[in-house]
């Protein structure tokens, strides 16, 4: 018997062992992923007539007729662009810091972008709110230097946008470095001996070799975004609120189950594409790293 | 110039230039000094601030009063329990479904395999907030809402990303050829699982119950969905203390006493994952 | 084209001294291969030269100009790297105009230039591929073209043909040697292959952990090599310890007239120039392996104190394994401290001891 014909007989043998290790976290994500997002997407669609079953747009017909609603979806989106920009603008040059220099100052950069990993959000927006909020350190050094107070950011969407970019930098570092690791000393050192500046390195050389990594990196943070819940409810306005606390309040206060659901499927579908891209870019790497 | 000589030069040579260099270092690394520490540091001071009337820059008198207030709280005391509690029956629950999948995915071949790990992809593929809405909804006619295992049964499918995906890669990075060699030593499969894989894996199954139990321990959405209001978690008790505490130094004594652990807790995480694992882990 | 001068050149890693206190000259249309083992500092000496490395002490001029400070960019120098550093978003054709765009050249311009550097490196037509489309030696070219299309005064080249296999890195050196010629560009190779550095430069630096040994001509390199190193490291020698005493070293059975004073001393004997006469049974040395290349024979002998020696004979001259014999110098060297002190022939290079 060969080797591989040994290995073959001896998995064979062990086949429904495999299975029944697996068979109960895979049963979790069947039965409180798959189903109830399943469940939800046809119970939105569908109205119960006395002849049965029927397909019925009503719910998404209410949601997208209802000012408020779209109010606060309208918010979501502002919100969602903004960060991704912030983000993106924030941690590209960051990541290229950390990735080009050899300065002793690249641990310190890196360890204080990584920090926010190590904050619980809850207590990030209790901190905010001290140091944003009114009569806050901001406020306090402003009137210390004999400074108007500015318009506070808290209970505006301001608030929730730099607690949301606090909380993400380091997860979207993280992507854009790995992208980066992808583009060779060598190519950048090549490119500025044929005479290109640092601006002409980051638009000839760096972005097209990072446009994927950056479609991932907004992918991340507007998935993040449209499930945000503790910051947009701790810091934002109660009118609109973006989808997260809205949802809530619509199952919880209001006592509206379908259009909660109707709510969530929206944001599943708004966020397709960047699931994909998000899913897609996972596997991939879960793929090199079994490989 | 002679070896030494030019190391002592060598810096001061360099001096003007390095710093020109840096300029952009030392821009980052103060910018990002102030956006990231600010709101910590401030948090800092308030705990250990017994009056700081506004506007003064600096607290009017320093002092412990409010810990004392803090660890004597009824409130706190459950709260702790309660997070605790289910941050450890999550955790070990997790670990006693989990670790054996993973085993299962890493080294064994069954039908369905490919399919049924890309399935923990669904995880990923929509946005969490959502995801526990359509739960709840369900929840809400199961009498779960409000209730212990209904928060503990979805923090389970929440903690799958670190207690599946990284003790697979862990078990797939351990070379076959050390166990076969243990075999040919004449050691059972049990003996070479218990001697050669585990201590090879045991840094990175660390890690994801590590991470698994922090990231419940902080939970705040499942818990305020589906807990609310009986089941009373600490995050639950900080969001009241935001919300409605007029004592300041309640919530930022709360804070810091909640976040050293997490640090300390993610600072070993941090050991046995390096930095771009543990971005991976989170969904980077 | 160009001339280069380095003058005092060093460079500090930390506490790893990788060039140190280097300096040369490099005439105008030369071609000098930097020469030495692994961890020599030849990249980083390279790499000064191109502007990616800034140097801790010393200056680099091109043409009488200091361009110690200047970015790479802004430096008449081209480089080739060694892993070729091909842009993989763009085709071939991008790659060789990538430079000549940052120079806003018109189109037209742009695309003549391209295509007649494809054409000198052999690639015609192929300007709407993509890298990953062509062969490692398509690959080489392509850098080589994209550094050529700019015609820099100096073309640096680091190991470029490192990672290709034997025949093509021969024929590849042997094009870049003829375009060198034609264009008559001053071009500075990084190798650590001696073969290559003696078949196409001009003159050869070698170095060893960050210093230059010498910088001669290849055949000067290997007649009168100046430093035990270099006599060990270029072509094959034998290098023999042993003692001078009384204006006689003798080592290996030899005994040769040196006008040294007494000491220890190294002696230095290329298998060629060793002659080797057969004997009965008091020869010195015992013929331990024969191997026939054809064109020659290499004889592997161990004298009566054990030191082996490789010695080259003529073809046809039967000799065999287990025969005796003595042995008798035509030529050789003395190094004592490294460096040479004593060469009998007539030579125009005075030995490193008098100067
Ligand atoms: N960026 C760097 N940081 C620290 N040390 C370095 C760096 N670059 C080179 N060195 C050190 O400098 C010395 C010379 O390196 P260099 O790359 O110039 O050698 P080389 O002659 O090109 O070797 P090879 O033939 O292996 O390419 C080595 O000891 C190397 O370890
Ligand atoms: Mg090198």
């Amino acid at each position: 018997m060969s080797r591989a014909e040994a290995t073959r007989q001896d998995t064979k043998g062990r086949r429904p062992i495999g299975l029944l290790l697996v068979a109960v976290p895979v049963f979790l994500v069947l039965s409180l992923i798959v189903w109830p997002v399943a469940l939800s997407v046809f119970d939105t669609l569908t109205v119960e007539t006395p002849s049965g079953v029927t397909l019925s747009l009503d719910a998404y017909r209410f949601f997208f007729s209802d000012s408020f609603s779209l109010r606060n979806l309208w918010m979501t989106v502002q919100v969602a662009a903004i960060c991704t920009a912030l983000l993106l603008a924030i941690s590209l040059p960051i990541a290229l810091y950390l990735r080009f220099s050899t300065s002793r100052l690249t641990g310190y950069i890196q360890a204080l972008a990584l920090f926010p990993l190590f904050v619980p959000s809850i207590l990030l927006a209790y901190a905010l709110i001290r140091t944003l909020g009114p009569n806050g350190t901001v406020d306090i050094l402003l009137s210390a230097v004999g400074l108007p107070k500015l318009a506070s950011p808290y209970l505006t969407i301001w608030g929730p946008i730099i607690g949301l970019v606090w909380d993400n930098l380091p997860l979207t570092l993280l992507i854009v470095l790995a992208g980066l690791g992808n583009v060779s000393r060598a190519s950048i050192d090549a490119a500025r001996d044929v005479g290109a500046n640092r601006v002409q390195l980051l638009r000839y050389i760096i972005l097209p070799r990072i446009r994927s990594t950056l479609l991932v990196a907004a992918s991340f943070v507007i998935l993040g975004l449209f499930s945000a819940f503790t910051l947009p409810y701790l810091l934002g306005p109660a009118v609109p609120e973006m989808m997260g606390p809205f949802m809530r309040r619509t199952i919880i206060d209001v006592d509206d189950p379908l259009q909660a659901r109707t709510q969530a499927v929206v944001t599943f579908l708004i966020c397709a594409a960047f699931a994909y891209f998000y899913v897609r870019s996972i596997a991939r790497t879960r793929r090199e790293q079994s490989s | 110039m002679s070896m030494p000589a030019l190391r002592r030069a060598g810096p001061a040579s360099l001096g003007l230039s390095r710093l020109r260099a840096n300029g952009a270092g030392i821009t980052i690394a103060a910018l990002l000094s102030l956006f990231i520490l600010t709101p910590l540091v401030n948090v800092a001071i308030w705990a250990f601030t017994e009056i700081w009337r506004y506007p003064a820059v600096i607290p009017q008198k320093f002092g412990f009063r409010f810990w004392g207030d803090v660890l004597s709280r009824g409130d706190v005391h459950l709260a702790m329990t309660t997070s605790l509690s289910l941050a450890a029956i999550v955790t070990a629950l997790s670990a006693l479904i989990c670790l054996p999948a993973s085993y299962a995915f890493a080294r064994m071949d069954f039908p369905g395999r490919n399919l049924f790990f890309m399935s923990f992809l669904t995880v990923y593929a929509f946005p969490k907030f959502g995801l526990y809405i359509t739960i709840a909804t369900i929840f809400l006619g199961l009498g779960l809402i409000g209730n212990f295992w209904g928060v503990v049964l979805i923090q389970l499918v929440s903690t799958l990303m670190f207690m599946v995906w990284i003790p697979v890669s862990a078990f797939q990075n351990v070379d076959r050829r050390q166990e076969e060699a243990a075999r040919d030593a004449g050691a059972s499969p049990l003996r070479v699982f218990w001697s050669i894989t585990l201590p090879q894996v045991l840094p990175a199954i660390s890690a994801a119950v590590l991470l698994t139990f922090v990231n419940t321990f902080y939970e705040t959405e499942v818990a305020w969905l589906i807990g609310a209001p009986e089941v009373r978690t600490v995050p639950l008790l900080m969001v009241r203390f935001i919300n409605s505490e007029l004592v300041v130094q309640y919530g930022a004594v709360l804070s810091l006493l909640l976040w050293v652990p997490s640090f300390v807790l993610l600072m070993l995480v941090r050991r046995f994952l390096g930095a771009q694992a543990l971005g991976r882990a989170l969904g980077a | 084209m160009a001339t280069l001068e380095i003058k005092n050149l060093s460079r500090l890693f930390g506490n790893t001294c990788a060039v140190d206190d280097l300096s040369l000259t490099i005439g105008d249309g030369e071609l000098v291969c930097l020469l030495g083992p692994s961890g020599s500092g030849k990249s980083t000496v390279l790499r000064m030269i191109g502007g990616f490395e800034e140097p801790t002490a010393g200056a680099i001029l091109i043409d009488g100009q200091d361009v110690t400070r200047v970015p790479p960019e802004r430096r008449p120098t081209g480089m080739v790297f060694q892993s070729h550093a091909l842009w993989t978003h763009m085709n071939v054709f991008a790659n060789v105009a990538f430079g000549l765009k940052l120079r806003r050249l018109p189109k037209d311009e742009i695309r003549r230039r391209v295509n007649g550097s494809l054409a000198t490196v052999g690639l015609e037509g192929y300007g709407e591929r993509k890298t990953s489309q062509l062969s490692g030696g398509q690959q080489q070219r392509v850098a080589l073209a994209r550094s050529l299309v700019l015609e820099p005064k100096i073309l640096l080249l680091d190991e470029p043909f490192a990672s290709l296999d034997q025949h093509l890195r021969e024929r590849l050196r042997e094009e870049v040697r003829e375009i060198q010629r034609r264009v008559g560009i001053t071009m500075i190779f990084v190798t650590h292959g001696q073969d290559e550095a003696l078949a196409i430069a001009d003159r050869i630096a070698v170095m060893r952990d960050g210093r230059l040994e010498q910088l001669s001509r290849p055949d000067r390199l290997y007649r009168q090599p100046q430093t035990e190193f270099v006599a060990g490291f270029v072509g094959q020698m034998n290098l023999l310890q042993g003692a001078i005493r009384s204006n006689v070293m003798s080592v290996a059975g030899i005994d040769l007239p040196v006008a040294l004073a007494d000491g220890p001393a190294t002696l230095a004997l290329r298998p060629e120039d060793i002659a080797l006469e057969k004997r009965g049974d008091d020869g010195g040395a015992d013929v331990m392996r024969v191997t026939d290349f054809g064109t020659h024979l290499s004889i592997e002998v161990r004298t009566r104190c054990r030191q082996r020696l490789k010695i080259m004979a003529p073809p046809g001259t039967g000799w065999s394994a287990g025969m005796r014999a003595t042995l008798s110098a035509r030529k050789f060297s003395v190094y004592r401290d490294g460096k040479l002190c004593f060469m009998p022939q007539p030579c125009d290079v005075r030995p490193a001891a008098a100067a």
